[in-house]
């Protein structure tokens, strides 16, 4: 038997952890990183608590004479017409986005049929049309072609009743779910295509029609891709703001969006109340932040296929 | 239960290159209740013709009919077929009951109380009764493979199909699953087409054999008829492991004059050769005798190159005396209680009774083994004509 040597140093050098300085460095650079993106949030949430309009010490925390949640409060007041806006138009808007995004994915990728590529294309060219090229046929549309604020009735069902406030925001949730569909599609098309075309296969024989086959399998199998699209398109409906200021434009408007409502607040004559901004803003990221909290898990697992 | 008929079906597939054809003019009859087996190499079209009598693909040409019904161009949901894939293609967010019943609720009328009822019967048939509640992802691979079975059979089909449901399983169980599925087949006689390109699987489990190659039908027949009776030199070399030795040979003066031997042949054979000089001399590997040495008539010095011992028997790979050693012309399998060592100079014997020839363009068989010593009063089992 030999024995086993170990090479021990001496003196000081013995109580000290052994410290690559390659590591030491990785430290500090996660150490930089997250001092980087921390930075900002941390001002803004000590100046949302900080009484006073202006923000003259930024990084430091509210004194007890000066810490008030009043900000939070007056925020909320100002916010709250946004918030029913906002959720009124993202909610249906992005439902809408998943179950035609994926079906339209179901019906190019599953199901087959001739001449499938041109449609397939089509929807790609719908991805990158910039905003700024519909704009203007955009509103006229909106409000020459169809004013939604005018009601819809069609052979005498009232489907949506006249209304300045409603009808504008029924006009910027089409607009989302037009513009959220082709990257929806693109999205659900590439998860669709790592589905096993032998299970599709397998229910055909099994007697399922091609609806049975999307309710019963491709739908349920589908559930962390519809994670991703949920918080994606949520994200994205409720942060946009060139449609909004397009179709809606003042932030005074009975209908306006809480980016809207958001651009302007705290601004006035006197000056920028930066302690309101900042609590507004963080309000107004409430609701993102939560839908990632609720479908974290399916976003990981859709993100990782 | 019905018989399945295919009538000059054919399938192309257009391709950058052109046009590829997968299945050429395929004419088969199976049989109400009987278990039919396509084999042959990959891509010769054999799960082509299965996905066709699915109807996962439309023929280019041809019908396809279940007893009088033209199936020809109904989709699948239309045709009371089942099938299982080989990947076994089961449900993964259904658990096993999920996946047995969905066929049911699909494509039947059947209550849900009487649908419980037959998955539990196939279940317990098959022996997963107790797997009923979970998914397909918590089973093993033989389980997921009964799993699939049931599938199939809890619809209760005019056919089913089956495209190379053992593929996946190891050795041991994939023999297992072989007899299971021969007794299952025999107890629910339900007419089956069982697609594999494992000439093992065709041999022991069919009634009948149809080998293909190149999207053509090479013979169709019960395992013996193609093992003892090969059509061509295709089915002959197909059919068999080892399989069957081929020596290219011409005939010259009423005998087969190959590179390193000459072999004189009776009239009989003779006589069924006649017309045709370049040959292919064919004997399988269990009919060469091994002798001390080579004495007489059809026996031949050789020496043994290498011994592949399998226990129950030997590989031996032989090569003329003449020859060459590093290529070995014969293999020929011994009992494994028989000795013989590697480079050992021994006879070997070419009985005539055991030859098959073949014509070395067409590949067509010319002369099959005499069956005398195994027919005698008996005919070779299940070799009445077809």
């Amino acid at each position: 038997m030999s024995q086993a040597t170990t090479s021990e140093p001496d003196g000081v050098a013995r109580l000290l952890p052994e410290i690559s300085y390659r590591r030491l460095g990785l430290y500090f650079l996660i150490l930089a990183f997250v001092a980087f993106f921390v930075s900002p949030i941390y001002t803004g949430l000590v100046t949302s608590l900080k009484a006073g309009g202006a923000a003259t010490t930024p990084f430091l925390p509210p004194t007890l004479d000066n810490f008030t949640l009043a900000n939070w409060g007056q925020a909320f007041d100002q916010l709250s017409r946004g918030f029913v806006n906002s959720f009124a138009m993202a909610i249906p808007a992005t439902l809408l986005d998943v179950i035609l995004g994926s079906t339209a994915a179901y019906g190019l990728t599953l199901v087959d049929w001739r001449r499938q590529m041109p449609v397939v294309l089509l929807f790609v060219f719908g991805i990158f049309l910039p905003y700024q090229a519909i704009l203007v046929p955009l509103s006229d549309f909106w409000t020459n072609m169809l004013p939604l604020t005018e009601g819809l009735i069609i052979e005498g069902i009232t489907i949506l009743p006249a209304s300045d406030r409603w009808g504008s925001l029924a006009e910027l949730t089409i607009t989302h779910v037009a513009y959220g569909i082709p990257i929806c599609f693109l999205l659900f098309r590439s998860y669709y295509k790592t589905i096993s075309k032998e299970l599709v296969e397998a229910a055909k024989v099994d007697g399922a029609s091609i609806t049975k086959i999307y309710t019963r399998i491709v739908l349920p199998l589908s559930k962390p891709m519809i994670g991703v699209v949920l918080i994606y398109q949520f994200t994205q409906i409720w942060n946009e703001f060139l449609f909004s200021l397009t179709l809606i434009g003042s932030s005074s408007d009975q209908a306006a969006t809480i980016t809207l409502i958001l651009s302007g607040i705290g601004a006035d004559l006197s000056g920028v109340n930066f302690p309101l901004r900042m609590a507004a803003a963080f309000l107004a990221a409430l609701p993102t932040i939560v839908i990632y909290v609720l479908f974290a898990e399916q976003f990981a697992e859709g993100i990782a296929t | 239960m019905a018989n399945v008929i295919l009538d000059g079906v054919t399938k192309k597939f257009q391709d950058k290159s052109g046009e590829i054809i997968a299945v050429d003019d395929l004419d088969l009859n199976i049989r109400d209740g009987e278990f039919l087996v396509l084999v042959g190499p990959s891509g010769c079209g054999k799960s082509t013709t299965l996905r066709m009598v699915a109807g996962l693909e439309m023929p280019t040409e041809g019908t396809i009919s279940l007893d009088d019904k033209l199936i020809t161009n109904l989709s699948p949901q239309e045709r009371d077929v089942a099938m299982v894939f080989q990947s076994y293609a089961l449900y993964p967010h259904m658990t096993v009951r999920g996946n047995m019943s969905f066929g049911l609720e699909e494509a039947t009328e059947l209550s849900k109380e009487e649908i419980r009822e037959r998955v539990e019967d196939a279940a317990e048939m098959l022996g997963i009764y107790d797997l009923l509640d979970r998914k397909p992802g918590e089973l093993s691979g033989g389980q997921q493979q009964r799993v699939a079975l049931g599938r199939a059979i809890v619809r209760e089909p005019e056919a089913f199909l089956l495209d190379e449901p053992l593929a996946n399983l190891d050795a041991k169980l994939r023999s297992e699953m072989r007899t299971e599925l021969q007794h299952l087949q025999e107890d629910l006689d339900t007419t089956t087409i069982y697609v594999t390109h494992d000439q093992t699987e065709a041999m022991t489990m069919s009634d009948r054999i149809a080998v293909l190659n190149d999207g053509e039908l090479q013979q169709v027949g019960t395992p013996l008829e193609c093992y003892h009776r090969p059509n061509n030199q295709f089915v002959a070399g197909f059919i068999g492991d080892p399989s069957m030795n081929f020596l290219d040979v011409t005939l010259e003066d009423g005998r087969l004059v190959g590179e390193y031997f000459e072999y004189p042949l009776s009239d009989e054979v003779l006589a069924n050769i006649e017309g045709h000089d370049e040959l292919v001399f064919g004997i399988r590997p269990e009919d060469i005798e091994i002798l001390d040495a080579a004495e007489s008539r059809h026996e031949y010095p050789a020496t043994v190159d290498v011994v592949e011992p399998m226990g129950d028997e030997n590989t031996v790979h032989l090569a003329f005396e003449e020859q060459e050693r590093t290529e070995s012309a014969l293999t020929s399998t011994i009992s494994g209680m028989r000795n013989v060592d590697e480079l050992e100079s021994i006879g070997i014997g070419l009985p005539e009774s055991a030859i098959h020839l073949f014509d070395a363009e067409t590949g067509e068989s010319l002369h099959n083994r005499s069956l005398g010593e195994i027919e005698g009063d008996r005919p070779l089992k299940g070799a009445q004509p077809a």
